[in-house]
C-alpha cells in the first residue's frame, strides 16, 4: 500500500462513523418530530373532547335554568341560562375552528349548531309567553324532544371525537414502537457496518504496515551486505587506502594501509592522519604538507608530491606514490578526504637499475661513436709518421709534421669532449644549452651525414640552464637519434631554441623543440612511448631511451611534450624539451 | 713470405681465371692502379700519397658516385674504400662494383667496428683505420696477388 492510500484509509476510519453518527441523529430527529406531532394530534383531540362535554353543561344548564323558569314562573331561575349564552357562543366558535379540517366532524357540529338553534327558538317562545302557559304539556313535550336531540347529537360528536382520538392514540403508541425500533436497527446496523469496515481497513493497513517493515527490513539486510561487499572490496585492493573525516581523523584503514603505518585500525581511529600517516620528503626529510589541507584548498584529486615518503609506527620507511581525493557527500558538500597509495620502494630501486643499464647501453654506443672519430685522424697520423720516415726532403716533412699535428689536435679534442661528457659534477651547473646540442650534433654527424639527412639548427642565442650536463646530453642524443631514425634516409630535422617565460606551472627557462620529416607518431603509440622497454625499433632498440630522457628531464624540473608537427615541411614527430631555468635536482645517488 | 699458392677460384673464378691467365702468360705487370673512396679528405690524400710513395697508381674520389665513376672509366686492380660516407656507403658502392666487375678485389677500411656482415662477406679484405701503413700496404699486396688475406683483429667474420 502507498503512502498517499494508506492515508486514504486512514481518514476514511475516521470521517465515515462520524457521516455515519449523523445520519443516525438525523433520522432520530426525524422520529422525534413524527411523535411530537402524534402528540399534538391527540392535544387537539382532547381539547375538542373538552369543549364538547363543556358546550353538553352548558346545554344542561340551560335547560335547567329554563326548567326551573317554568315550574316557578320566577325570572331569577333563569340565571344560568343567561350565564351559558356568550360561553356556548364562545364554545361554537372555537370549535369551529378547531374541528375545519374534519369534514364529518364539522357537519356533525353544524348540525348541532343548528339543533341548538331549534332548541333556543324553542326556549324563547317559552319565554315570550306568559307564565301560566308554562305548564302546557305539548310545548313542553316539544322542548323535551328538542333537548333530548341536541344531547343525542352531542353525544354523538362526543364520540365520535373519542373514537378519533382513540385512534390517533394508537397511532402515536405505534409510531413510539416503530421509533424504537428503528432506532435500534439503525444503531445495530450502523455498528455492524462501522465493524465491518474497521475491520477491514485496520486489516489493510496493517498488512501494509507490516510490508512496510518487510521491505525495510530487507532494505537494511541488502544496506549491510553492500557494505560488507564495499569493506571487503576495500580491504582487498592491493593498493592502501585510508579515509578520514573533514577534520582530519581517521576513519577507515585498510590491510595493506595498516601494514605500511604500522598501525591498527582499531587504533588509528580518530587519530590526526598526520599521526598515522608521517610522511617527509624522501631527499630533504622535511614534513609534507598534508594531503587533508591540500584537498581541503583545491577540492580536487591531487598526486601528492614526488619523492614522498612514508614512516611507519616502527620507523620503517618506505617510498610511496599516492593520491588525495575529496569525499563528496550527495548535495556535493565534502565530507571527508580518501588517500590511495602504495609502496614503489621496490619499484625505485628497480627503475634506477633500468636508468643505470640504459646508461651502460649509451656508454657502449658512444664508446663505438669514439673509436670511429679517433680512429680516422689516428690512421692519418700513422700513415705521416711512415712518411716521414721514408721522406728526406725537409720542405715535405715539415708539411707532413704540420698535417699530423693537426690530426693529433683533432684526436685531442675529440677526446677531450668525450671525457668531459662523463665528468659529471655533484651538484647542478650552468649549462650554455646551445654548446650542448652542438656537441652532441658533431656526436652525431656521422650519423646524419650517412642518412643524408638535412639538419636545420636554429640554435642562434646562448641559453642558459642548470642541470648535469652528461645527462642532459644523453636525453638529446636519444631525442636526435630517435628523430634522426625517424626521418630516414634524404629526410629533415629542424631543430629549434628558445627562451621561455616563466608560466604558472614552471619558471622560465628554455623549450627545445626537435621535428621530422618521418610518419610521426601513431595515436595508439603515443600513450606508451615514455613506459620502459617500449620501442618501434624491434631488436634494435632497448626502449629505455625515451623513458630514462623524460626521467632526467622530469629530474630537472622541466617536462617532454610529444605530438605532431603541423608544419607540412616536417609532417613527423614533434618534441619538445622544457628545461627550467633553475633547477632543485639532486644528483641521484643510485644513478651516479 | 709465406706463399700457399691458394687460388680463390670457387669464390670469384672469373676474376680467379683472370689472375691466373695474367700470371700463366707472365705478361709484364704494369703499375697497378688503386682507387681510394673516403669522405675523409685529409685522410684520402695521406693515404695517396702512402701508396704512391709504395708504388701504385692512385685514383681519389670523396663520394661513392664519384667514385663509382672513376671506377668505369678506369682499368683499376684493386679499391681501398672507406664504409661510413655521407649518401652512399660503402656496402652500397661495393655493392654496385661486384655487380660490374666483381673480378676487381676490394678492401673495406674502416673506422666503424659494426660492420653489416653482408657487406664483410662482399669484400675481399677489411682493415681496420689506425692499424698503420705497413699493414695496409701488405694486405693490399697480398689481395692484388690473389691470396686470402686475414683481415685485422677484432673484424674477422
Amino acid at each position: 500500500m502507498k503512502a498517499p492510500e494508506f492515508n486514504r484509509s486512514l481518514r476514511q476510519l475516521v470521517e465515515l462513523p462520524i457521516l455515519l453518527a449523523v445520519l443516525l441523529a438525523a433520522f432520530l430527529v426525524w422520529q422525534i418530530l413524527a411523535a411530537a406531532r402524534a402528540q399534538q394530534v391527540l392535544d387537539a383531540s382532547d381539547q375538542i373532547t373538552a369543549q364538547i362535554e363543556e358546550l353538553q353543561n352548558l346545554f344542561i344548564d340551560q335547560e335547567t335554568g329554563l326548567r326551573g323558569y317554568q315550574l316557578t314562573g320566577d325570572p331569577g331561575m333563569l340565571a344560568p341560562w343567561r350565564a351559558a349564552v356568550g360561553p356556548v357562543q364562545t364554545h361554537f366558535e372555537s370549535l369551529r375552528t378547531l374541528l375545519a379540517t374534519d369534514g364529518q366532524q364539522a357537519t356533525a357540529l353544524n348540525d348541532l349548531e343548528s339543533r341548538y338553534r331549534q332548541w333556543l327558538d324553542f326556549a324563547g317562545k317559552i319565554l315570550a309567553k306568559n307564565p301560566a302557559t308554562l305548564a302546557d304539556p305539548r310545548l313542553n313535550q316539544h322542548g323535551k324532544a328538542l333537548m333530548d336531540s341536541l344531547r343525542e347529537t352531542t353525544k354523538t360528536l362526543l364520540q365520535h371525537e373519542q373514537g378519533l382520538r382513540q385512534n390517533e392514540y394508537d397511532h402515536a403508541r405505534w409510531l413510539f414502537h416503530r421509533e424504537l425500533i428503528s432506532l435500534i436497527a439503525a444503531a445495530l446496523a450502523v455498528g455492524i457496518f462501522l465493524a465491518l469496515f474497521t475491520r477491514h481497513h485496520v486489516h489493510a493497513i496493517s498488512a501494509s504496515y507490516q510490508r512496510r517493515i518487510d521491505d525495510i527490513s530487507s532494505q537494511t539486510e541488502a544496506l549491510f551486505e553492500s557494505q560488507q561487499w564495499f569493506q571487503t572490496t576495500l580491504e582487498s585492493i592491493g593498493d592502501a587506502v585510508i579515509a578520514c573525516d573533514i577534520h582530519g581523523g581517521v576513519s577507515f584503514m585498510n590491510a595493506v594501509s595498516e601494514r605500511l603505518t604500522g598501525w591498527k585500525m582499531a587504533d588509528a581511529r580518530g587519530h590526526a592522519l598526520h599521526d598515522v600517516f608521517r610522511i617527509v620528503n624522501e631527499d630533504t626529510r622535511e614534513a609534507v604538507e598534508s594531503p587533508v589541507e591540500k584537498v581541503r584548498r583545491l577540492r580536487h584529486v591531487i598526486g601528492l608530491a614526488n619523492h614522498t615518503m612514508l614512516i611507519a609506527r616502527d620507523g620503517h620507511e618506505s617510498i610511496i606514490d599516492d593520491s588525495a581525493a575529496p569525499i563528496m557527500s550527495g548535495t556535493g558538500e565534502m565530507i571527508g578526504v580518501v588517500l590511495v597509495f602504495r609502496d614503489v620502494t621496490e619499484e625505485r630501486r628497480m627503475q634506477a637499475a633500468l636508468v643505470a643499464s640504459e646508461k651502460l647501453a649509451v656508454a657502449g654506443r658512444l664508446a663505438a661513436s669514439i673509436a670511429h672519430e679517433i680512429h680516422n685522424p689516428l690512421d692519418s697520423v700513422a700513415n705521416l709518421h711512415y712518411l716521414l720516415a721514408q721522406e728526406s726532403d725537409p720542405e715535405k716533412r715539415a708539411e707532413y709534421l704540420r698535417l699530423a699535428q693537426q690530426e693529433l689536435g683533432r684526436t685531442m679534442q675529440i677526446s677531450r669532449t668525450m671525457l668531459s661528457l662523463y665528468r659529471e659534477p655533484k651538484a647542478p651547473v650552468s649549462i650554455d644549452l646551445r654548446e650542448l646540442i652542438e656537441g652532441v650534433l658533431l656526436l652525431l654527424d656521422r650519423r646524419l651525414k650517412h642518412q643524408g639527412i638535412h639538419l636545420e639548427a636554429r640554435l642562434a642565442e646562448p641559453l642558459a640552464v642548470e642541470g648535469f650536463p652528461a645527462e642532459l646530453r644523453q636525453v638529446f642524443t636519444n631525442l636526435i637519434g630517435n628523430a634522426i631514425d625517424a626521418a630516414g634516409a634524404k629526410g629533415r630535422i629542424r631543430i629549434r631554441m628558445e627562451h621561455a617565460e616563466a608560466e604558472e606551472l614552471h619558471g622560465s627557462g628554455a623549450v627545445v623543440e626537435i621535428a621530422d620529416s618521418g610518419v610521426g607518431i601513431p595515436p595508439d603509440i603515443a600513450p606508451r612511448l615514455f613506459q620502459p622497454f617500449f620501442t618501434t625499433k624491434g631488436a634494435g632498440g632497448t626502449g629505455l631511451g625515451l623513458w630514462v630522457s623524460m626521467g632526467i628531464v622530469q629530474k630537472h624540473g622541466g617536462a617532454i611534450r610529444v605530438g605532431n608537427s603541423a608544419d607540412p615541411a616536417l609532417p613527423g614527430a614533434c618534441i619538445r624539451v622544457f628545461l627550467p631555468a633553475h633547477t632543485f635536482a639532486q644528483a641521484a645517488v643510485a644513478a651516479n | 713470405m709465406l706463399y700457399s699458392g691458394h687460388c680463390r677460384i670457387g669464390n670469384f673464378p672469373s676474376r680467379a681465371r683472370s689472375w691466373v691467365d695474367r700470371r700463366l702468360t707472365r705478361r709484364p705487370v704494369s703499375t697497378p692502379t688503386i682507387l681510394c673512396i673516403d669522405d675523409e679528405a685529409l685522410g684520402l690524400q695521406i693515404r695517396r700519397t702512402v701508396l704512391e710513395h709504395a708504388g701504385y697508381r692512385v685514383l681519389t674520389a670523396e663520394d661513392g658516385p664519384t667514385g663509382l665513376t672513376l671506377f668505369r672509366g678506369h682499368s683499376i686492380d684493386g679499391v681501398v674504400l672507406d664504409y661510413y660516407m655521407p649518401d652512399m656507403d660503402g656496402g652500397a658502392v661495393a655493392e654496385a662494383m661486384r655487380r660490374e666487375r666483381p673480378d676487381v678485389p676490394i678492401m673495406l677500411l674502416s673506422a666503424y667496428i659494426n660492420l653489416p656482415a653482408e657487406t664483410v662477406a662482399l669484400v675481399d679484405v677489411t682493415l681496420l683505420k689506425g692499424e698503420g701503413p705497413t699493414e695496409l700496404l701488405e694486405k693490399l699486396r697480398l689481395m692484388l696477388q690473389g691470396r686470402p688475406v686475414s683481415t685485422s683483429g677484432g673484424l674477422s667474420h
